[in-house]
């Protein structure tokens, strides 16, 4: 039985294996010509084939082989890549999973996807099948030897040490089929002079039993460089010397040099792979760590022991080398995921009949594991909002003197503490005036609201802005843009978007490099503690004097000449209590906008590790998560997408304070 | 399996664990009990009412805090020297999870035949009996058999609001 | 002493399978994951045998084992090639780079084994 870490180990490979394949396809479709993309392809069908069949996965393994098959015109250069080849093969691909967890179509199916492809490959004519010709049978003195014994006479081949035959365990393995009385014939050593060491020099006979046959024999010889003979004794025909294996001296014939591969790629560093849950799991103990180590600080603080101070801080030091250690553990390239989203692309270009040509930059780009996962969806549909509402027909491009194949551009960088994943198209660009115009149409804002232009654009992400049909009236990309905000700001991300008319739109998804530990701002209100992540926060300020009582004033607030609402804390979450006679407000933004949150007061900075709510709290919106902090208390961690919503929302219904505000 | 399958159809004696909220006595089945610890700090969560109304450090990990009296419309009390938590393991919507419920005590581990249940009916007693397994009865009074599962799961869906009372959920 | 035998494939899973069969019968296993690994591991050493897939990257099983065969080294070290391929001319190929033997893809453990305890003992 195969162990199950074993089975996991191969499907992960087969998986890794499809994606290269569908990489490998896609990337052929560009470059049709392309030898080592040809090699590429083919060696992960041959792996593909191998491993099914050492697995146990015979109907994979035969399906695959036909595929390879046809596929072999092309690496022959009998055959060329097409689109048409392409497509069937990333068909006959995508019959392969199914192969694996029976979820198969039938067989007959399969047969039709690769007579199809053959039929591609074949330019008419007839494919080669991989047919080969069956070894004649053995001749032989079958009666004879079925009641005779038998002499067998055997040699090595000059070469036969050096290539590791060992005379012992042929010997010794003839014994076991019953042979005995060996003879070696030493009248073939050379002198000492001549002799060299490396040659096998002896001939040995033996007698082998009735009944063993040349197949048995030519076991024995299977893994050796050997010339050996079987005739029966006494009256039998006289039996042509006949060797099991060509005889071949390689010492005569010294294999060529063959010169090295002309683009060395570096070989892989080592890689171990580890199932995603012990990542979890040491993941969580670091974090564990990470808050009793808050804790040490907080005591070695309070007792002002020295020694205890330093080691406190020794231990701060190694918990934040095995922290940032384990995340980098948890990080993989985005590229994981491009193979899908080629995938996706050439496939929906297809459908809409709009040459596109899809570049993909940074696929190294490492984020965490989880994000990568929980990013898949939302890039499929930014994806195939570009796809479909961005890039326009052939024709309307060559009409605007464009290059008749648009371009869509997946990015993935590092910048700083985040990863920010682009999605561009040159498409036509989206046009704020139209979008405008449907904002106050769906009564999303007054007609005589002023908004610059990105906040225009912001209003696609508003929930409900527009179906789908809508959105293709005014040329604009709203499908799910709510959905994918709202997926992008619960993973503590944002979204930025650009847009020029006739020029193309960029959407930008910054993402932060983890999701299981973050840098957050502790605050204090009314003997609560809460944590904001600091990757929202923009700036504190004090709240002006004139603005403490929430009765007479409305809650905005003039930063540097721009208008931000903000929100009481206090009030929305219903704490008991008088305000102290100074607060802070904590200005966060996020693509939603900003918002002030006033709290009592600021506490610190800290590293705090992100503890999911349970699903009895699901329906509190303002709390994103908890942590645990040094004394062992809870602290919860604020949702700043939801605050601003909530902010922006009261702030709305105070519309004409707004309005006397601008 | 989950809880409330345990506890709907028993055949065999379970072993139960008794504890009060006000001067009412509740059991719940000994398998679905994690711990019973002191009381800790509860973590107020803004805006998720008074029945699950903060989360708990506990070992580690951040628990929701349910207010099982609250949900049953029994009222609090008792000496604060003997009031615990009773940390509980219970199917909510599908998932295991770990709920702590405030208990003013906890008293004894019994074992229960199952002809002992009552059916608790709706017009006759005073509990709100779709968050009741039965009841049975134990010296000179009776003893309730929350159904936890029923109970979180509730909760879960459809969050009360701060101001409802406590018998409504 | 322990005999040491070298896996060269560019497949983890197949990697990983051999070694374990060979772990379970008492050798010790060093693993490379293409021709040009396995050289250089085969050159380093220790290495009483080799079992080498054939179609890799970077390396083929047939280049890896005509330049290992260049080397003083190799002398004695006998060499199974493990393919999908069971064709006769790349078998021939093979035996004239130096493979001693071949085994085509899928095989089992005891055949695996088998193979050893005859050409590695």
């Amino acid at each position: 039985m195969i162990p199950d870490d074993l089975a996991q180990l191969f499907h992960e490979e087969l998986r890794d294996l499809l994606d290269s394949l569908d990489r490998g396809l896609l990337d052929l479709r560009a470059t049709p010509e392309d030898p080592a993309l040809i090699d590429q392809v083919f060696r992960d069908l041959h792996t593909i084939k191998g491993n099914g069949a050492m697995f146990g996965f015979a109907e994979l393994s035969g399906f695959v082989h036909g595929f390879e098959t046809a596929f072999e015109r092309i690496r022959s250069g009998a055959a060329k890549v097409t689109p048409e080849v392409i497509r069937l093969a990333l068909r006959a691909r995508d019959e392969i999973p199914g192969l694996l967890d029976g979820q198969a179509g039938t067989a007959d199916a399969r047969q039709a996807l690769l007579s199809d492809l053959s039929a591609a490959l074949s330019d008419g004519a007839a494919v080669h099948s991989a047919t080969r010709v069956a070894n004649p049978p053995s001749l032989g003195q079958q009666d004879a030897r079925q009641t005779h014994w038998q002499t067998l006479q055997f040699a090595l081949d000059g070469a036969a040490f050096d290539l590791g035959v060992r005379p012992d365990l042929i010997l010794a393995e003839l014994q076991t089929v019953g042979a005995v009385g060996f003879v070696a014939e030493t009248d073939a050593i050379p002198d000492l002079a001549q002799l060299d060491p490396s040659v096998c020099h002896i001939v040995w006979t033996c007698d082998v039993p009735p009944g063993v046959g040349e197949e048995a024999i030519a076991d024995v010889f299977m893994f050796a460089e050997a010339t050996w003979t079987l005739v029966a004794k006494d009256p039998a025909p006289q039996a042509q010397p006949m060797p099991a294996a060509p005889a071949i001296d390689t010492a005569d014939n010294p294999p060529t040099k063959t010169e090295a591969p002309s683009a060395p790629t570096p070989s892989a560093a080592p890689t171990v792979r580890v199932p995603a849950e012990r990542l979890d799991a040491l993941m969580d103990a670091v974090g564990e760590l990470v808050i009793v180590e808050a804790r040490l600080t907080e005591l070695a603080l309070n007792s002002q022991d020295a020694a205890l101070l330093a080691t406190a801080e020794q231990i701060t030091r190694l918990a934040n080398g095995l922290r940032d250690a384990t995340m980098t553990l948890r990080m993989v390239p985005i590229r994981s995921l491009v193979g899908r989203f080629r995938r996706l692309v050439s496939e929906l270009a297809d459908h809409l009949g709009k040459p596109v040509n899809f570049v993909v930059q940074g696929e190294e780009t490492e984020l965490d594991k989880t994000l990568i996962e929980k990013l898949a969806d939302p890039i499929v549909h930014l994806l195939r909002n570009a796809l479909d509402h961005g890039v326009e027909t052939a024709k309307d491009r060559q009409t605007a003197q464009k290059h008749s194949v648009a371009t869509v551009t997946l990015s993935a960088a590092h910048e700083g503490t985040e990863v920010v994943v682009r999605i561009r198209d040159d498409g036509k660009g989206m046009d704020p005036a139209k979008i405008r115009e449907k904002a106050v149409a769906m009564g999303l804002i007054a007609p005589e609201a002023s908004l610059d232009r990105s906040q225009i654009f912001a209003l696609i992400f508003a929930p409900g802005f527009s179906t789908a049909s809508q959105v293709t009236e005014v040329s604009g990309r709203g499908v799910g843009m709510d959905v994918v905000k709202r997926t992008i700001e619960g993973l503590r991300g944002r979204i930025e978007l650009t847009s020029e008319p006739g020029q193309g739109t960029e959407i930008a998804l910054h993402m932060p490099l983890t999701l299981a530990i973050i840098d957050g701002l502790l605050v204090d209100v009314a003997g609560e503690r809460y944590a904001l992540p600091m990757g929202a926060v923009q700036e504190i300020v004090e709240l002006p004097a004139d603005k403490t009582n929430p009765d007479t004033t409305s809650d905005f607030l003039d930063v540097r000449g721009e208008f931000v609402p903000f929100l009481r804390l206090r009030a929305a979450f219903d704490c008991a209590g008088e305000a102290p006679r100074t607060q802070n407000v904590v200005i966060v933004s996020a693509s939603g906008g900003k918002v002030g949150i006033v709290v009592d007061r600021i506490i610190s900075t800290q590293q705090v590790v992100i503890k999911h709510m349970s699903k009895l709290h699901a329906h509190v919106r303002s709390i994103s998560g908890a942590t645990i902090l040094g004394d062992g208390k809870v602290a919860l961690i604020l949702d700043t997408a939801q605050l601003i919503t909530l902010g922006h929302h009261q702030a709305g219904s105070a519309g004409h304070a707004r309005g006397a505000a601008a | 399996m989950s809880q409330g399958q345990n506890q709907r159809a028993p055949t065999r004696p379970q072993t139960m664990v008794t504890f009060s909220i006000g001067p009412q006595r509740l059991a719940v089945p000994a398998t679905s009990l994690l711990e019973v610890m002191d009381p800790l700090p509860v973590t107020r969560v803004p805006g998720a009412g008074r029945l699950v109304p903060g989360v708990v450090n506990v070992r580690g990990s951040v628990v929701p805090f349910a207010d099982l009296g609250a949900a049953l419309g029994l009222p609090r009390g008792g000496d604060v020297a003997n009031h615990r938590f009773v940390v509980v393991e219970v199917d909510v919507g599908g998932d295991l999870s770990t709920v702590v419920i405030h208990a003013d005590a906890v008293h004894e581990v019994a074992s229960l035949h199952p002809e002992a249940i009552l059916t608790a009916s709706a017009s006759l007693s005073p509990w709100p009996a779709e968050f009741l397994l039965g009841l049975y009865k134990s010296g000179d009074g009776f003893v309730i058999l929350p159904d936890l599962v029923q109970v979180f799961s509730t909760l879960a869906k459809k969050p009360s609001t701060p101001s409802s009372n406590g018998t409504t959920i | 002493m322990k005999k040491t035998i070298l896996i060269v494939d560019d497949s983890p899973s197949i990697r990983r399978m051999v070694a374990m069969t060979l772990g379970e019968i008492g050798y010790d296993v060093i693993e490379a994951t293409d021709g040009r690994d396995g050289l250089a591991k085969a050159l380093k050493g220790p290495c009483d045998g080799i079992i080498t897939d054939q179609n890799m990257p970077n390396m083929d099983g047939l280049t890896f084992i005509r330049e290992f065969r260049q080397q003083t080294v190799s002398r004695g070290v006998p060499i199974i090639v493990l393919s999908t391929d069971s064709d006769d001319t790349l078998r021939q190929r093979a035996r004239e780079a130096g493979a001693i033997g071949w085994m085509v893809k899928p095989f089992d453990q005891a055949k695996l084994t088998a193979v050893l305890r005859k050409v590695i003992g």
